[in-house]
């Protein structure tokens, strides 16, 4: 239970540390920013205990503050809600229900989560340090130079609780499942409609590569699904054109979060060259900070069996043979009815659709996924392992990063549809 | 409610029951099973998902030291095993070794852990080098499936009697077979010199006994040195030094007391001379013009670049290795 009420707690708590903003965004910028904390803080050697200490006081102070405020000044008056608002709502809080209850009584059984990244988790809580002897090779780490911002965050509840027991950071995942939906919901409701946010919202807990997969869904421990939410806040943000400075700190939440967070980062920072202009600098800053701290901790650890993406890529035109694999991976698996319903189907005609309506947000939104999947599309093809191998276990989770985009799409369209 | 906004209802609908048909069924079968799970405490939920296995982890837990490192070592289908049970065991330090060849290749580290945790995929325990050695040798095919059994005898000697590994794949063993063709049971006295260990066997009338590792089958050590066999009955034997690790054996002799002419033949790589005492005394032989007193029952080795002469009451002989890891003997008249 501990766990619980320290992911509770503390991610929205430092979410709103930063300034006014919604319960889900909340979280997952409170996720990201305590990671991203400890991250730095361990990078120069400041004890994790201590940071974890100031972070809690500064999160909990400003948290409380802004709370405070919020009660004191009139409230922000929302669209009116539309005759949708309770259907997609039920829909939305009932597999959420059952995923709670699910997520309190079973324990995790998923490969990665418990190979690789509960393991970090459990390895920084021991050792309060993220280059301490279990990234030197005093333990077996298979993929030791995975960046560790959620296992930062799992740490981070582990210390708290006292309890290296996974049961402790269950909570985590989902929470950022139902912070994802939620910021969907928020987003979308504002960029299209209150109506459009909801059922937007609603499909995306109900999509099953999300909700009941073993490999990358919420009972996992997987961070396909954080890397989806920090991609879907870097999007939002884009797609308003909003702060810079928050772009940028979602930017660096992608570098820290997972390989394929870095690539995603450089095709934002190029589409949003396009958005901000001049003022890209600033993500471009907080983005290459963020990569200059993820290696100079990788080059003062050992690798693991991981796959060195950037020293791979050169290779390319070496594979071309994988061409035709790469290439079919995405629509095969889009298609995978057990995985996505005709979700993608929903999306490739919702981009039609949606670029009538509204060609900057549609343009944007194809230009993300598009960007995304050909980079993934270009790794396959690089790739040392077996192509049809790494294809049949990472696609749907590799698609699962572009799910914001995606909903931004149907939302578009089927707003079009209406208006017509 | 007009046709065009109806479009949108029904698109969106069909699409939300597409997620549904997959999320809806599987969401009820894991909250049925989270209520199955839910009168267990946490560990039993654990053990009721995952079997077996998650217990012997859990056994494993609790018996092994929380401050030493613990090698893992796994056959190639047990590796997902063993990075499951690295998991479960942290913050205990494990290094996984994949195959039992990867561990001892590793011999010479001062960090290789000595606590051993054998992995399968349906299970983990606590084991020790020789355990795992015997259960692949058990498990892998003799390397002479048809033994050329010797003259009835009832006692002689083995001159080179071992069971050892050397560099990775190179395991030496003695595979042997003794048939009793007797009406009577056998009953074999086995000597394990220089240490003196004694084992008896009893081999029933018209009976064959066949060990794929004579020495550690028979004594549980891994070691070598020479055997003597005293028998009840004359018995028909044959006893091979093989390696494992390149499939080859050489058929020992079943010598009866000191020899030393070994003929001068070429010899190759990793040249020793081996003289064995015999007796149940002392003795003083000259090797290579030198007097040399061995001590009863001893078993003593010199690398050589030639073969040497030797003479007095003491068994000598010579083995080396050919370039394509072979073993030969060069045994005395």
């Amino acid at each position: 239970m501990i766990g619980l009420f320290v992911t509770l707690i503390l991610f929205p708590l430092a979410g709103w540390s930063l300034g006014r903003r919604s319960l889900g965004e909340a979280f997952l910028f409170g996720a990201g920013l305590t990671g991203t904390l400890l991250f730095f803080a361990g990078l120069v050697h400041v004890p994790l205990v201590a940071a974890l200490a100031l972070i809690g006081v500064w999160v909990v102070g400003s948290g409380v503050w802004e709370l405070k405020r919020r009660r004191r000044e009139p409230r922000i008056q929302l669209p009116l809600p539309t005759p949708y608002a309770p259907l997609p709502t039920i829909l939305l809080v009932l597999p959420l229900v059952a995923l709670t209850f699910i997520t309190a009584i079973t324990p995790l059984s998923d490969f990665d989560g418990r190979a690789f990244w509960v393991l970090k988790a459990k390895g920084i809580a021991h050792e309060r340090s993220i280059d301490g002897p279990f990234f030197r090779g005093a333990t077996l780490d298979p993929r030791n130079h995975y960046p560790i911002l959620i296992p930062l965050d799992s740490a981070a509840i582990l210390g708290i609780a006292h309890d290296l027991d996974d049961r402790q950071i269950r909570w985590l995942y989902l929470g950022l499942l139902i912070a994802l939906a939620l910021l969907v919901r928020e987003r979308i409701g504002r960029l299209v409609s209150p109506a459009a946010g909801a059922w937007c919202a609603a499909l995306l807990v109900w999509i099953p590569q999300f909700v009941v997969e073993h490999e990358g869904g919420a009972l996992s421990a997987y961070n396909d699904i954080a890397l989806a939410a920090f991609a879907a806040g870097a999007f939002f943000e884009l797609v308003s054109a909003g702060s810079p400075i928050r772009f940028g700190l979602w930017l660096s939440f992608l570098v820290l979060t997972k390989s394929e967070g870095l690539p995603f980062a450089l095709v934002f920072l190029i589409i949003g060259a396009f958005v901000f202009r001049k003022r890209i600098a600033i993500p471009a800053i907080a983005a290459a900070v963020a990569t200059t701290a993820l290696f100079v901790w990788r080059a003062r650890i050992p690798a693991g069996d991981e796959e060195d993406i950037l020293r791979m890529l050169p290779t390319v035109f070496g594979k071309l043979h994988n061409l035709g694999h790469a290439l079919a991976a995405f629509p095969t698996h889009m298609f995978l009815f057990a995985r996505w319903g005709i979700f993608w189907i929903a999306v490739v005609i919702a981009a039609v659709l949606a670029w009538r309506v509204d060609r900057r947000a549609a343009r944007l939104a194809i230009a993300v996924i598009a960007a995304m999947l050909a980079v993934y599309i270009g790794v396959y093809i690089a790739t040392d392992w077996i192509v049809s191998d790494l294809i049949a276990v990472t696609a749907d989770r590799l698609l699962m990063h572009v799910i914001a985009p995606a909903l931004m799409l149907i939302a578009l369209a089927g707003y079009r549809t209406k208006s017509i | 409610m007009n046709g065009r906004s109806l479009i949108p209802r029904v698109a969106g609908a069909l699409l939300f029951l597409s997620l549904a048909a997959t999320t809806l069924p599987r969401l009820v079968a894991f909250v049925n099973n989270a209520r199955m799970l839910l009168p267990l405490r946490y560990e039993a939920r654990r053990e009721k998902q995952m079997g077996p296995w998650y217990e012997s982890v859990e056994a494993l837990r609790r018996e092994l030291p929380a401050n030493e490192p613990v090698a893992l070592v796994a056959t190639p289908r047990g590796v997902e095993s063993a990075v499951f049970a690295n998991y479960y065991l942290y913050p205990i330090r494990t290094r996984l070794f994949v195959g039992r060849n990867n561990y001892r290749d590793a011999a010479n580290e001062p960090a290789l852990p000595k606590t051993i945790v054998a992995v399968y995929a349906n299970r983990v325990e606590r084991t020790t080098y020789d355990a795992l050695r015997d259960r692949d040798l058990r498990a892998g095919r003799r390397v002479v499936a048809t033994p050329q059994l010797s003259a009835p005898s009832k006692t002689f000697i083995l001159p080179i009697a071992a069971s050892l590994d050397g560099p990775a794949p190179e395991t030496f063993v003695i595979e042997a077979t003794i048939a009793n063709p007797n009406p009577a049971a056998a009953e074999v006295r086995a000597t394990f010199w220089p240490k003196g260990m004694v084992k008896t066997l009893t081999i029933a009338p018209g009976a064959t006994a066949a060990y794929y590792d004579f020495v550690h089958q028979l004594f549980g050590v891994t070691d070598r040195g020479w055997m003597q066999v005293d028998s009840s009955q004359p018995l028909r034997a044959a006893f091979y030094f093989a390696n494992r690790g390149h499939d080859d054996a050489t058929l020992l002799p079943n010598a009866t007391g000191p020899a030393t002419g070994i003929a001068v033949a070429p010899v190759y790589r990793d040249t020793k001379l081996f003289v064995l005492n015999p007796s149940e005394t002392p003795v003083t032989a000259i090797v290579a013009g030198n007097p040399v007193t061995f001590a009863p029952h001893a078993f003593i080795t010199w690398p050589v670049n030639s073969v040497p002469n030797v003479s007095g009451e003491v068994y000598a002989y010579v083995a080396t290795r050919q370039l394509n890891g072979r073993t030969d003997f060069l045994w005395p008249r």
